[in-house]
């Protein structure tokens, strides 16, 4: 019912009000303000005579389309959500002080960490305040062995675990998406993942070196299984969604398909893998070093465990230090990826 | 032969209101206000409606998703979400306010004396327990029998919903039963305590229409039987003509007008009622524009003022802005609330479909004087061609034909529908032609060329840029983790189809505003957009290739009413503007009808009938079809409840003997049967 008339007396009635708005004072000038639904200069109802109150408004189509739906943004719920869990949070920067720590420990402390000058009069020292976590079996300055150790185990340990979830992401995705490449990826699973892992770690140990290099790409090429399964699972869920074939519709290859289709829904799951890898990988490389598959001459969390516990109980803070700190990471790395999952859980965004 | 069921439903509308103007409310809901906290933020999902139900009436809620029609009716059951509470308000139910019940008060209420269907049968059945346990555990429960006595209660009531066999029924699971058959448990669990009201939230909406048909009768049986009241909540105006004595109109959570059927849908005082009914494809003339209501429902986290649906309506008033209006009485059982209706307010008349409304008698309907007749133009150009088309899925003995024996050809230009109910494969055909579905017999040509099976690579460039598809459901087709830029341009960055950044953004701008949406929308993810405004995303998404052929499979099935139009309306106007051809596949007629050249009818896997859309409607021959028809919803309450029924039964067909075939048995228009059918159908035809 748009006809030229109501236009007319839609100017009529609209005209005086547009002059009028200055007089308010209280005409809104912040244009990202949320405003209900109407005109921004119709204030109420006293503003506006009678007649005019009853006279057809301006239809605007812009105004129609307007979103009406709100601004919501996953990732940012994820971290508003995650920065409540206040334990997580304060394990999450320990953490990471920790880890810088790791290398001014060396500068502050008074010895260097191979030096023994006098090995057989500073044999297994207690603390105290020229040591100040003592000495080792050598003589050595356990202070600056713990913190080398750390760094070093915690380097490999983001390392490793940076390559298993990376392959292990990149082989389950092609896993779950490429129907015809499924039989092939589960009978090679089972075949990895049949064999106990320590007996690849065995054999490489005893055949190509036990090196922290060697070691550590061991661990990568062993451990993507459950990743890769894990994704491959996920993938199911996502891969037949209407999404995907439109995309296959429009000829997107499968590489893209991947990233950009079906990855960003795994980034979540993706972080608290590698969240809870981290811990892992330490406390996996405690375990090889402790059977001896893995070199002592660079010392590591593993090392120095290993090397505590053969004379367990004499000198037992050579245990204490290293296992109080594994045990720290381990704990924070399982408290900052459970908070982190609970945070990404979209029902939790309430 | 095929039977047929007569509707004997037809009402007095007259002097059902003035039984229930003569009555007290049952349950009085009054000023309710439903408040829920989501995301740190206060979202008000029903402001301060009322509502009076009264005592063996049938009341239909309807409304768009997110009117609040759902938590409204919830409110009655005590089955709010968690996060959500009543928060102003009573509703008086045997003189206490349901509003301030405890989780213990409601146990003597709800399953018992107020009960509730919900959409999805499978959902609300147990899949490890048998149909026979469920069953029996409510009339334990609530009817307090046990032993021999239980066992024979549930085969009365599994009788009473129209399930034969019942001892072997018993023993079944939820699995082992049709969608329809599902949903009729559910029914007879929520009547087997014999409640006094009925809240059935969907019922149907997940079921074909022959079952839909069946599942209302089933529930208006069960209503005389027991006298109950029933509150329908709907988005489907074709269900509500059908069951409802009364009907109220939700928008923004409340009720904005509420009468008699009859009042409601013939003489609609609303504006929104207005757009509502004319949105209608039923009532649209072919080839001109439907009056869609543009934009979008109000998000409820914002405050409200004046009247919600103000923004999107072309007879607002200044106050409308301004000023909630009141409650505005136009006969005893209707009011509305619209500043339309005060004296002061101007005369506006109602638009032209609802007078269509109700001189409708949908059989016979205007011709479009520009339509195409394919077979009657020497100069047609075969665009798509299915040839004897078979897709099988699995291998061995789980191998299932979706589709077999499929043939039809597509002419440029012309809309070619291909109608059928779920499971019939008309997706499988679709799917096959942009080649997502490998074939397994049969081919598919495209301009004379096949491009089914394996083909060269510049043929399948060639291939994905001349088809495209659009998906029915808005919300699964766009990739949530993306940019709307990204999502319409990913076409473009495929083949590389652009110059440099800027021209590729400008082609996404232009994408954007040929289908409606603002040239800004692509910095913003898929989440922020309404049902339509996603449907329309994914529509520049596949215009961005420049197609000649799209398949636009059931494009407005997962969208409100009220956006329908807006859809079916650019899917024309792109007709038009781009020489578009499409194959609408959908399960709905009367959409079809309004949208479509020539229907094809697909029932498991087989193309029964094609022919021209008018001639389809005035000639059906397949039993099938007219089953088909028979069952298309219509909006005018007495034309709806006074519809008859075709039952289709398959076993009709001799095929073992004679083998059927497909003839043309006018020009284009084909049937499927063996020629003693055949025959039958020439003297229908006068021949």
């Amino acid at each position: 019912m748009h006809t030229q008339e109501t236009k007319k007396t839609v100017q009529e009635a609209e005209a005086p009000v547009v002059n009028k708005t200055v007089d308010y004072g209280k005409v809104d000038t912040n244009p990202d303000r949320e405003r209900p639904m109407g005109r921004a200069y119709l204030k109420s109802r006293s503003q506006m005579p009678e007649e005019q109150l009853f006279a057809f408004a301006e239809y605007n189509a812009q105004e129609a389309e307007k979103i009406g739906y709100s601004n919501y943004s996953y990732w940012k719920s994820v971290w508003a959500n995650f920065l409540k869990n206040k334990l997580a949070v304060i394990l999450g920067i320990a953490f990471f002080l920790m880890f810088i720590f790791t290398f001014i420990a060396s500068a502050i402390g008074k010895y260097d960490i191979y030096m023994a000058p006098d090995p057989m009069n500073r044999m297994y020292i207690s603390p105290n305040k020229e040591f100040w976590f003592g000495t080792n079996a050598i003589g050595q300055d356990y202070w600056a062995q713990v913190w080398y150790a750390t760094r070093a185990s915690i380097l490999l340990a983001v390392l490793v675990s940076l390559g298993q979830i990376a392959l292990g992401v990149i082989i389950g995705l092609v896993w779950g998406y490429v129907r015809k490449l499924d039989r092939f990826f589960t009978e090679l699973y089972n075949l990895i993942d049949n064999v106990p892992t320590i007996i690849y770690m065995t054999l490489i140990a005893l055949m190509v070196g036990k090196t922290m290099l060697t070691m550590g790409i061991a661990m990568i090429a062993f451990g993507w299984l459950a990743t890769a399964r894990n994704v491959r699972n996920l993938v199911f869920m996502y891969r037949d969604r209407e999404y995907n074939l439109a995309s296959r519709c429009l000829g997107t290859k499968l590489g893209r398909i991947l990233s950009r289709n079906i990855f960003p829904y795994l980034v979540s799951v993706i972080i608290l893998r590698l969240a809870l890898a981290i811990p892992m990988t330490i406390a996996y490389e405690v375990t090889l070093t402790y059977l001896g598959l893995m070199d002592i001459m660079v010392p590591s969390l593993g090392n120095l465990l290993s090397a505590a516990s053969a004379v367990f109980p004499r000198a037992a803070y050579t245990l204490w230090f290293p296992a109080a700190i594994v045990s720290f990471i381990s704990i924070t790395f399982y408290l900052v990826g459970n908070a982190f999952s609970d945070a990404c859980d979209p029902r939790n965004h309430v | 032969m095929s039977e047929t069921v007569m509707n004997t439903n037809v009402v007095d509308f007259n002097e059902r209101a003035k039984r229930i103007l003569a009555q007290e409310p049952i349950l009085s809901a009054r000023h309710v206000e439903v408040t829920f906290s989501l995301r740190g933020k206060k979202l008000t999902a029903i402001r301060r409606t009322s509502l009076d139900l009264y005592e063996g009436e049938t009341l239909a809620i309807v409304g768009e998703s997110g009117s609040g029609k759902s938590v409204f009716t919830k409110c009655f059951v005590g089955m709010l979400d968690k996060n959500g509470s009543i928060t102003n308000g009573s509703i008086m139910y045997e003189g206490e306010d349901l509003a301030k019940y405890t989780e213990k008060d409601w146990l003597k209420i709800r399953g018992k004396k107020i009960a509730m269907v919900t959409q999805d049968p499978m959902t609300s059945l147990n899949p490890l327990k048998t149909i026979g346990y469920q069953i029996r555990e409510c009339v334990e429960l609530h009817q307090g029998l046990k032993g021999r006595e239980a066992k024979e209660e549930v085969y009365r009531i599994l009788k009473a919903v129209g399930i034969p066999e019942p001892e072997r029924r018993y023993k079944q699971y939820p699995h082992e039963f049709s969608g329809g058959m599902r949903q009729r448990v559910v029914i007879a669990i929520a009547v087997a305590c014999r409640p006094q009201i009925l809240i059935c939230d969907e019922p149907t909406t997940a079921l074909d229409v022959t079952i839909q048909a069946q599942i209302l009768d089933l529930i208006r049986r069960l209503q005389k039987e027991q006298n109950m009241t029933i509150i329908y909540i709907t988005h489907d105006l074709g269900v509500v003509a059908n069951v409802a004595d009364r009907v109220a109109v939700m928008y923004g959570g409340q009720i904005i007008e509420i009468g008699m059927a009859n009042e409601v849908f013939f003489n609609p005082q609303h504006p929104y009622t207005w757009a509502l009914l004319s949105a209608l494809p039923q009532l649209g003339v072919k080839g001109e524009k439907l009056p869609a209501i543009d934009g979008t429902p109000p998000s409820l986290f914002n405050k409200i003022e004046g009247d919600a649906f103000a923004p999107r309506n072309k007879h607002a008033l200044n106050i409308d802005f301004l000023e909630e209006p009141p409650t505005y009485e136009v006969t005893g059982t209707h009011t509305v609330k619209s500043w339309l209706h005060d004296p002061r307010a101007p005369k506006v008349e109602p638009p032209q479909a609802i007078k269509r409304l109700s001189e409708m008698d949908l059989t016979s309907k205007g011709t479009d004087p520009d339509a195409y007749h394919p077979h009657l133009d020497p100069n047609r150009e075969t665009l798509i061609e299915v040839k004897n088309l078979q897709v099988t899925f699995g291998t061995g003995r789980r191998k299932f034909v979706a589709v077999d024996d499929v043939n039809f050809e597509i002419y440029k230009g012309e809309t070619f529908a291909l109608v059928g109910e779920s499971g019939s494969g008309k997706t499988t055909i679709g799917r096959a032609i942009v080649r997502i579905n490998p074939v397994t017999k049969g081919e598919v040509l495209f301009k004379g060329e096949r491009i089914s099976g394996k083909i060269s690579r510049e043929m399948d460039t060639k291939v994905i840029r001349s088809i495209q598809m659009i998906f029915q459901d808005p919300m699964a087709s766009l990739n949530e983790r993306a940019k709307v830029d990204y999502i319409v341009s990913e076409g473009l960055i495929n083949y590389h189809l652009y110059k440099d950044d800027h021209d590729r953004q400008d082609k996404v701008r232009k994408a954007l505003q040929e289908v409606g949406l603002l040239a800004e929308f692509s910095s913003r993810f898929p989440h922020e957009f309404s049902g339509g405004q996603r449907q329309r995303i994914g529509i520049a998404r596949s215009l961005i290739m420049e197609p000649e052929f799209i398949v636009a499979d059931e494009p407005i099935s997962a969208l409100d009413v009220s956006i329908r139009a807006q859809v079916l309306n650019l899917l024309n106007d792109l007709k038009k503007s781009r020489g578009l051809t499409y194959l609408f596949i959908a399960h709905d007629l009367s959409v079809v009808r309004f949208i479509s050249d020539r229907i094809a009818v697909i029932h498991k896997g087989r193309i029964v009938e094609l022919a021209e859309a008018e001639e389809l409607f005035a000639h059906p021959l397949h039993p099938y079809t007219k089953a088909l028809l028979s069952a298309v919803p219509n909006p005018n309450p007495y034309v709806e409840r006074s519809k008859k029924l075709v039952v289709y039964d398959p076993s009709i067909h001799h095929y073992e003997k004679e083998k059927p075939q497909w003839v043309e048995i006018l020009p284009d228009h084909f049937v499927y049967g063996n020629t003693p059918e055949i025959d039958g159908y020439r003297k229908e035809l006068g021949q």
